[in-house]
């Protein structure tokens, strides 16, 4: 076990340096760059654009800036935002805990809808069986930010007394600032709960079948103990390790569904950076993001691993 | 003018007496960079500049210069100014002001080791000289009408503190409000400067600008109170919401923007004036004002209507008239008598206005016979075709305010940046615009830039749709004192109070 954890850390490691090189050669490659987006439709001298890209460093050799910035991150810098000369991760950390919890948020919606439904047409089968695998068909068909533009309109039409772009600090107003929160939530947790539903859907049918289900009906269990105490058990770990793989999805989702809900996150913050070439942002984000999501899957193995003794080899 | 802005908002000025006192929050949609106005290149810079430091000369509320931080200036000739400053103003950091300040400001504009974006246009200072401690001599290389525009124009004209340093995060300046607090992306607060030098301004003790980074968060933010001014890019949103909230005053402004078409004019076919003529001739220009801008605009030339000499949007313009048969006939004559195909038109995907325009326009051409595809673009990389001259076809980006007619001019100078990324190449043009430029005469240079504006219209070097004030300046009526300024900056915070 040690081991494992161990060469999963290692590995880990190699990933996020692999991304980091991608993303920094990639946020370089895209046409167009702070100087210029920051000058604007302005006549600027050439020479004046010169002396920006010379003060910020992305006039030298991509390989020695790679380098450079590696050096600095390596040491727990990542560099200064262009736009506000402010280091980056004392900008990042407040809206990472934004993004977070959003994406927790999204994540409880996603998993009660999800774990209902599944449950509920793998059991109930016949007609109930039907309309969620529907449901989920339409669900998976439409994009999150279509969804969340969707609630945007329907509750701006019909329900104007609730504030949507209305983002309260957690610390000004807790309970504003969750309410707040619900319906990008909600927008962001709807395509992962159908794939937790399918899931579990899919889990519970299986276990359903197996002698030991049936065992324990034929000792004359109560339904209820057998759902829980039998079923639900062994259906969940399959349901724990989909829900784990599901957070890079509801991180990538936080970019589109903070920007429509003007929510002051780590997703609206990669959108802004990217339209504004703010390298060292864009860098720390998905250096962050992709860590968050490697580690979620490491522990997700791990679990896994913990659960069911026949992973630990 | 189209627009007209009331001494007052609301009308109630008479009636009402300033009180002192009170914050003002604005809703800004974009974060400063950099906040030392001589290195800065930023536009979104600019309006919180113009509060904290203040220059020899400013505009008035209908475009006029007057002086500010100078008494008074005279002219011995043509070439020289002689400004007499004003005593005992002293710097946010309590150093006094004198005319060492000014010399150390323009000093640092003029040396290239700076890159300062501003040295360009004050490129003609020969020398600048302190008389005494309270005058200032500036010595001109040619006689240069934009001088004092640019002067008046914050930040452009913004005096610094000689010998302070980190301006860019610390500013320091002589304006009505010190600099108290910038977190990004969420918070600018400034407060009252105590010594300011007009007596009794500014009426707010604080102005705290709270960032929105789209339109309709800024708009539901305005509706809901959270701020109590802002400025809005569409005129339609302004127009509705001050129809459903009547307490919500609406003043555009003077029209200050212009929404042009860069032609690239390198290659086929738009080397050819008669296919650039076609094109301007199968555009109908009041329809675009009609249905894009719900009429809160203009038709426009190459310079708009709040500069000397600028269009009024009506007045004859050559190939301005809509005609598309006429169109058709150059283009036949050009060679392509079965209409032609201009491929990519760029325009700025995140400025629904000019998608909008292009749309309308893609429609109208094609009356004519002529074809373009529609390529909306991130504005990052759609900036970089502009300044390199590598769009193919046609593009857009509007054209902003600038504190002088002659800067806009200098975007069709021969063998400038832009000139050459368009492909222009016109002596007789360049020409022009110099004689315009050194015409002291306001009316003489007015008429000059008029037929300047004929000229380009003439050979089509860029086709003008139209023009519009940049923003749509919108508050409550509990904001009182404030006026639009074409500018484009607040400079009127300074008067503004509030009356609850």
């Amino acid at each position: 076990m040690k081991r494992m954890i161990l060469a999963r850390l290692v590995w880990t490691a190699a990933i996020l340096l692999g991304v980091s090189f991608v993303a920094f050669m990639l946020v370089r490659a895209l046409p167009g760059d702070f100087a210029q987006a920051a000058a604007g439709a302005q006549n600027v001298a050439p020479e004046v654009l010169e002396a920006a890209r010379r003060d910020l460093g992305i006039d030298r050799p991509l390989l020695e800036q790679y380098l450079i910035w590696l050096g600095q991150a390596a040491r727990g810098d990542f560099g200064n935002s262009f736009v506000t000369r402010q280091p980056v991760l004392g900008e990042l950390l407040p809206r990472f805990i934004v993004t977070f919890q959003l994406t927790l948020i999204a994540g409880i919606i996603a998993m009660a809808m999800g774990v209902a439904t599944g449950l509920a047409s793998a059991r109930l089968r016949g007609r109930a069986d039907w309309i969620v695998r529907i449901y989920n068909g339409c669900i998976l068909a439409v994009p999150n930010f279509i969804v969340a533009t969707l609630i945007v309109l329907i509750v701006g039409l019909y329900f104007p007394q609730i504030a949507i772009f209305n983002y309260t600090p957690f610390f000004t107003d807790p309970l504003a600032n969750v309410s707040g929160l619900l319906l990008p939530a909600l927008s962001l947790a709807l395509a992962v709960s159908v794939t937790i539903s399918e899931n579990t859907r899919a889990a519970v049918l299986e276990v359903s079948g197996q002698d030991f289900v049936m065992v324990a009906r034929a000792k004359g269990l109560l339904p209820r103990t057998v759902l829980t105490n039998y079923l639900m058990r062994n259906a969940m770990t399959p349901i724990v390790t989909v829900t784990g793989l599901q957070v890079a999805t509801l991180l990538g989702g936080s970019i589109l569904v903070e920007t429509i809900f003007a929510i002051p996150g780590m997703g609206q913050y990669l959108f802004d950076s990217i339209t504004g070439r703010d390298y060292p942002v864009i860098q720390a984000i998905v250096l962050l993001a992709s860590a968050v999501v490697v580690l979620v899957n490491m522990l997700v193995d791990i679990a896994y691993a913990r659960i069911d003794a026949r992973a630990q080899t | 003018m189209l627009f007209s802005a009331p001494a007052f908002a609301a009308g109630d000025g008479e009636r009402a007496t300033p009180v002192a006192g009170g914050m003002l929050t604005i809703g800004a949609d974009a974060d400063p960079i950099g906040l030392d106005p001589t290195t800065v290149t930023a536009f979104s810079s600019s309006d919180f500049l113009a509060l904290i430091y203040t220059g020899l000369l400013r505009w008035n509320a209908g475009m006029g210069i007057e002086p500010d931080l100078a008494v008074s200036y005279e002219m011995p000739d043509e070439k020289t100014y002689i400004f007499k400053l004003r005593e005992g103003v002293k710097f946010h950091n309590g150093q006094d002001f004198t005319a060492e300040d000014v010399k150390y400001t323009f000093d640092r504009i003029l040396d290239p080791a700076t890159a300062s974006k501003l040295r360009a246009q004050y490129s003609s200072i020969s020398a600048v000289t302190v008389v005494d401690p309270f005058t200032v001599k500036f010595e001109l290389e040619a006689p240069n009408a934009a001088f004092l525009n640019y002067l008046a124009t914050a930040p452009d004209g913004a005096i610094v503190p000689k010998g302070v340093e980190d301006l860019a995060t610390k500013p320091v300046g002589t304006g009505p409000f010190v600099f108290e607090s910038y977190q990004p992306n969420q918070q600018f607060t400034l407060t009252a400067n105590p010594d300011y030098y007009e007596e009794g301004l500014p009426y707010l003790s604080k102005v705290v600008f709270r960032f929105y980074k789209d339109q309709s968060t800024l708009s539901s933010a305005l509706r809901s109170k959270a701020i109590d001014m802002t400025w809005l890019k569409d005129p339609k949103v302004a127009a509705l919401m001050t129809r459903t909230s009547p307490q919500l005053v609406s003043a555009p402004g003077q029209t200050s923007r212009t929404f042009p078409i860069w032609l690239n004019m390198k290659a086929k076919p738009f080397d050819d004036i008669r296919v650039r003529r076609a094109l301007s001739l199968a555009t109908d220009r009041e329809a675009c004002v009609q249905t894009v801008l719900g009429g809160s605009g203009k038709v426009g030339a190459m310079i708009p209507e709040s500069q000397v000499g600028g269009y009024d949007g009506v007045g004859e313009m050559p190939y301005y008239r809509h005609d598309p048969e006429a169109a058709k006939k150059l283009l036949a004559e050009a060679g392509y008598p079965d209409g032609i195909d201009l491929g990519d038109y760029i325009v700025v995907a995140a400025n629904p206005l000019d998608v909008a325009c292009a749309q309308i326009l893609q429609q109208q051409w094609q009356a004519a016979g002529i074809t373009v595809k529609l390529m909306p673009m991130e504005t990052a990389p759609l900036l970089n075709q502009w300044s390199t001259g590598t769009w193919p076809t046609l593009l857009s980006v509007a054209l902003s305010w600038t504190p002088d007619a002659d800067a806009i001019f200098q975007y069709l100078v021969s063998d400038s940046k832009f000139g050459k990324a368009i492909g222009v190449s016109d002596e007789k043009l360049d020409a022009m615009i110099a004689a315009a430029r050194s015409e002291v005469d306001a009316a003489a240079r007015a008429a000059r830039n008029m037929e300047i504006q004929r000229y380009i219209a003439d050979n089509v070097y860029i086709m003008q749709v139209y023009q519009y004030p940049l923003r749509w300046e919108i508050w409550w009526d509990s904001v009182k004192g404030y006026e639009p300024l074409a500018a484009n900056i607040r400079s009127f915070v300074r008067t503004t109070w509030r009356d609850e």
